[in-house]
């Protein structure tokens, strides 16, 4: 074998004898199997609530929209997130033939990210949350993220600089990627300004807001869920199937291609909107072209099997793995088709991407993870498997759920994407009732629970079998020394024949490249939309919600509306015929955060405001099934009782003035005052129907202030309570500016 | 080098003959690589897509493609030019010959219980809206033309919304044949409202 001529005998030291810590790699072990219970038993929960209401239980923090960001956040960064921790701890040591850099830094790394977990587990039911998907968490949780993020990098670089392997595994490569991208996302996507300890307003705002959280969100799949996994694939495949990788030049250009466009494609989450069209057509070329670095990962990993196809038929791991690797191919064809402006007119808001994400989540994230976990728990605890046999039932029914899971959800986006958009011979909707198209869906909402609930049992089985293998293991004995020899300095040269040989044996200067080529896209797209409000013509300039609705916003927000509710009217005929005109970039200017949304289970919301009575909105929060008989929305009953915090509203509206929106002084000041008197107006029209006593000061008074204001932003929302109607109608029609927010508050 | 001390689990790798050409001289933990060459169908794509992106930048930012609002306005366009003309006065017409008929009414009623008693409540007392059982009236007379309007048009102030965009010609017929039957029904629920017109 002439493997042993790896390392060049000229620039190493002395021998080294070192253990590594597989300790701690234990630790996110067992993290990961608990934590992927709780995200998939969460997932079900949701999953049977959009089913039938009825599981939503009346309970302020088990409604849908609570439960799906901790499903959401669960998955991702507790599942996902300990596993890719436990795969990198376990092959980051061997790769480089090193300890962890340093123990107290891998424990604080675990306990700092547990605790995060649980603090997210316990915020966001309870509606503390900045609505900014997959970064949802407030900004005290952020920092903390922050910080642990650091303390990991520390300590894997500092394992980088100590290796006894002179160049870097394309594995490596990919963790480099991870590490360096998470923080430059997580930091510049949670910049918030803080109003309280519970609660922030994002420095961005609406269109600059949407960009900076979709470049965000994809790229949290990008580099959370895809880069760190197939780090993974390429250390865990070759080892369990004992087989070379199939092509390294092909690991060098889909890595660098890879990190490179990743980047640029975050606005193909925002087709057909306000966001100015130039940036949505990077979007969706950039996804287009991700299309091949995707598929070169895909390749080395299958193709790595080559000659070894007979033992995927035995060994339950391979089996998780090839499939893993497939669901990976099928979603990266299927991201790059959904980008593009035609198809994302169809699939975009519906099920269509609720399939996409879960064929990627349940089949790349959990497979891979699955095939690691069966194949480190025996290496850990020294021992064999428990039972095959069980694994491979496992590897089937999870394989079941999953296909049950994404056709259901893709029949049912595909279904409903066509109803919005149906016109019939006469130029109308075909289907005018949103309702409707809920209805016809709604029987693939119980095959998706079915799926999600196949996928959850197989998560107990292979618990099962892993307790059972950790229980018959041996005593542990002391873990096995190993020895290699220390590296010393070398000129670049003699780090190998081509520029990138070299590079792999440098570790800083790969990861600077690696920041450079993700810092390329970013700043092509986001410095220019951070001016785009500039733009907005004097004419078009909206007036800002009053402290009423602004307090009515953030309730909105709280609750998770945004869940199920868009606020962008795109500009598809369809969507106008059925809304309205399509949304501007100026409606949204000073939406902190933005409220765009991503998926419509209900009716898009951008011009609901006065579409229906206060009246309406009363009873359809207490109980949509009393305005709409068949509605699938969760009743909202805590809104009466939970009272408005009216004395927090100065300062809201001094952060936001910070931030450039035009309050006056005055206006700041007299916020409390101002929101009492709009709220009294309000409350007054609904005194009969009121079930409580005070209303004025209830929330439901705050949220239906903000709704009716939805879609009327260059007018003021509210006339002088003195007005008849013959003068309402005038300042509907007439010049918006004349009357101003405040005016409206104070008369 | 024979002096490390190497996991003892780790198997040689299994290097096919065709392959035995391509072995690099790379070892991780055990860990070989190949150098095959980029598959031709996987360039294909890879330098496909480079030159979409090309293209199609170029057409729709440089080259005088239409923006996404101007494809919006022209299909906005079309769907106007589908809509019949002269709806109005054809469906009122169309109303008054199928006034009292039973069927047409029980059509009505089925697509007011779809759209209008969430507001009107189910039969037609109100609750947030209205009572339309009486023959007081808000906006209009309560004539069937007046009622179109209303109905057709909403009214904003009110949070009436508009349904002309929404219903069918059939079906608001059998919809103003059922409201026009409910008038004087005098059914107990809202108190009356807005000014009274009886029919002569």
């Amino acid at each position: 074998m002439n493997s042993t001529h790896s390392t060049n005998l000229e620039g190493v030291g002395e021998l080294e004898r070192f253990r590594y810590d597989d300790k701690i790699v234990k630790a996110f072990v067992l993290a990961t199997i608990a934590w992927g219970g709780i995200a998939f038993l969460v997932g079900l929960l949701a999953a049977l609530q959009m089913a039938d209401h009825r599981f939503n239980f009346g309970v302020s923090w088990l409604v849908f929209s609570k439960i799906r960001p901790l499903h959401t956040n669960a998955a991702i960064f507790a599942f996902a997130g300990n596993a890719i921790f436990a795969g990198i701890y376990y092959s980051t040591q061997r790769l480089c033939k090193t300890r962890m850099f340093n123990d107290l830094l891998s424990k604080l790394h675990f306990w700092g990210w547990q605790g995060i977990i649980v603090s997210a587990a316990v915020t966001l039911p309870l509606g503390i949350s900045s609505s900014k998907e997959y970064a949802e968490l407030e900004w005290p949780i952020d920092l903390a993220i922050t910080l642990i993020w650091v303390v990991f990098a520390i300590n894997f670089f500092g394992t980088l600089a100590r290796r006894r392997e002179r160049h870097m595994y394309v594995a490596l490569w990919f963790y480099i990627a991870t590490i360096v991208t998470v923080a430059v996302l997580h930091i510049v996507n949670s910049l918030a300004i803080p109003v309280s300890f519970w609660q922030s307003y994002s420095v961005f705002a609406g269109a600059q807001d949407a960009l900076v959280q979709w470049w965000y969100g994809h790229n949290a799949v990008a580099f959370f869920l895809t880069t760190p996994f197939l780090g993974l694939m390429y250390y865990f495949i070759p080892k369990a199937v004992n087989r070379p990788v199939y092509s390294y030049r092909l690991s060098i250009i889909h890595f660098w291609s890879l990190v490179f466009i990743y980047i640029w494609a975050g606005p193909h989450h925002l087709l057909y909107t306000a966001l100015p069209d130039w940036a949505q057509t990077v979007g969706m070329t950039f996804s287009v072209m991700l299309w091949a670095p995707s598929w070169g990962g895909m390749i080395n990993g299958l193709l790595t099997l080559r000659g070894s196809w007979q033992r995927v038929r035995t060994e339950p791991i391979l089996k998780f793995f090839v499939t893993a690797v497939t669901f990976y191919g099928m979603a990266t064809f299927e991201g790059p088709l959904l980008s593009i402006k035609s198809v994302s007119s169809l699939g975009h808001y519906t099920d269509w991407i609720i399939a996409h994400v879960h064929g990627g989540a349940l089949g790349w994230n959990g497979f891979l993870t699955f095939g690691m976990l069966y194949y480190l728990v025996p290496k850990l605890w020294n021992t064999k498997l428990y039972s095959d046999r069980l694994a491979t039932q496992h590897f089937w029914i999870g394989t079941i759920g999953i296909l049950l899971y994404i056709v259901a959800m893709w029949t049912s986006g595909v279904t409903q994407g066509l109803m919005w958009r149906a016109v019939d011979e006469t130029g109308r909707l075909v289907y005018p009732d949103f309702v409707e198209t809920v209805l016809r869906i709604a029987p693939l909402y119980w095959i998706r629970a079915l799926g999600g609930t196949l996928f959850l049992f197989g998560w107990v089985m292979m618990t099962y079998n892993l307790w059972m293998t950790i229980r018959l293991a041996p005593r542990q004995v002391e873990e096995p020394e190993f020895a290699a020899r220390r590296l010393l300095p070398v000129a670049s040269e003699a780090l190998g024949s081509t520029w990138h040989r070299r590079l792999e044996g440098l570790a800083m200067p790969f990861t600077v490249l690696t920041v450079i080529s993700i810092l390329v896209g970013s700043i092509f797209e986001i410095v220019p939309t951070l001016t785009a409000h500039t733009y907005v013509k004097p004419s078009d300039q909206v007036v800002p919600y009053t402290a009423l609705e602004q307090a009515g916003r953030d309730i909105y927000v709280k609750e998770g509306c945004y869940v199920c509710h868009s606020q962008m009217i795109r500009q598809n005929h369809w969507e106008v015929l059925r809304y309205g005109p399509a949304s501007t970039l100026e409606e949204s200017q000073y939406d902190r955060p933005f409220q765009w949304g991503s998926k419509r289970t209900g009716p898009d919301l951008a011009r609901v405001g006065k579409k229906y009575p206060d009246l309406w909105h009363f009873r359809h929060m207490i109980d949509p099934r009393s305005v709409i008989s068949q509605s699938l929305m969760p009743a909202y009953p805590w809104l009466v009782d939970q009272k408005i915090d009216f004395k927090i509203l100065p300062k809201k509206l001094e952060v936001m003035q910070s931030l450039g929106v035009p309050y006056s002084d005055d206006m700041v000041t007299h916020a409390e005052r101002d929101a009492r008197a709009q709220a009294q107006q309000i409350a007054s029209g609904l005194l009969a129907d009121s079930p409580v006593k005070n209303l004025e000061e209830r929330n439901i008074i705050a949220l239906i202030a903000y709704l009716q204001r939805l879609g009327h932003t260059t007018q003021a929302p509210q006339p002088p309570p003195e007005a008849s109607s013959e003068d309402h109608k005038d300042q509907e029609a007439g010049t918006s500016k004349v009357h101003s927010a405040r005016e409206g508050g104070e008369s | 080098m024979s002096d490390e001390i190497k996991n003892p689990e780790i198997q040689p790798n299994l290097i096919l003959d065709d392959e035995k050409a391509m072995l690099l001289n790379h070892n991780y933990d055990g860990i070989q690589e190949l150098d095959n060459p980029l598959p031709k169908w996987w360039q294909i794509i890879f330098y496909g897509t480079i030159v979409f992106t090309v293209l199609y930048i170029g057409y729709y930012e440089f080259g005088g493609g239409p923006s996404l609002r101007q494809e919006m306005e022209s299909d906005l366009a079309r769907i106007e030019a589908m809509r019949p003309k002269n709806a109005g006065g054809d469906l009122l017409a169309a109303v008054q010959s199928a006034l009292g008929d039973a069927a047409v009414i029980a059509e009505g009623q089925a697509s007011y219980a779809g759209k209008c008693a969430s507001c009107h409540a189910d039969q037609g007392q109100g609750l947030i809206g209205p009572n339309l059982t009486d023959y007081h009236w808000i906006h209009g007379d309560g004539s069937a033309g007046e009622i179109y309007k209303v109905v057709a048009d909403g009214v904003a102030d009110k949070g009436m919304p508009p349904w002309g965009a929404v219903i069918p010609a059939d079906e608001m017929k059998s919809l103003l044949v059922y409201l026009l039957s409910l008038r004087g029904q005098m059914r107990a629920g809202k108190p009356p409202e807005g000014v009274e017109h009886k029919p002569n």
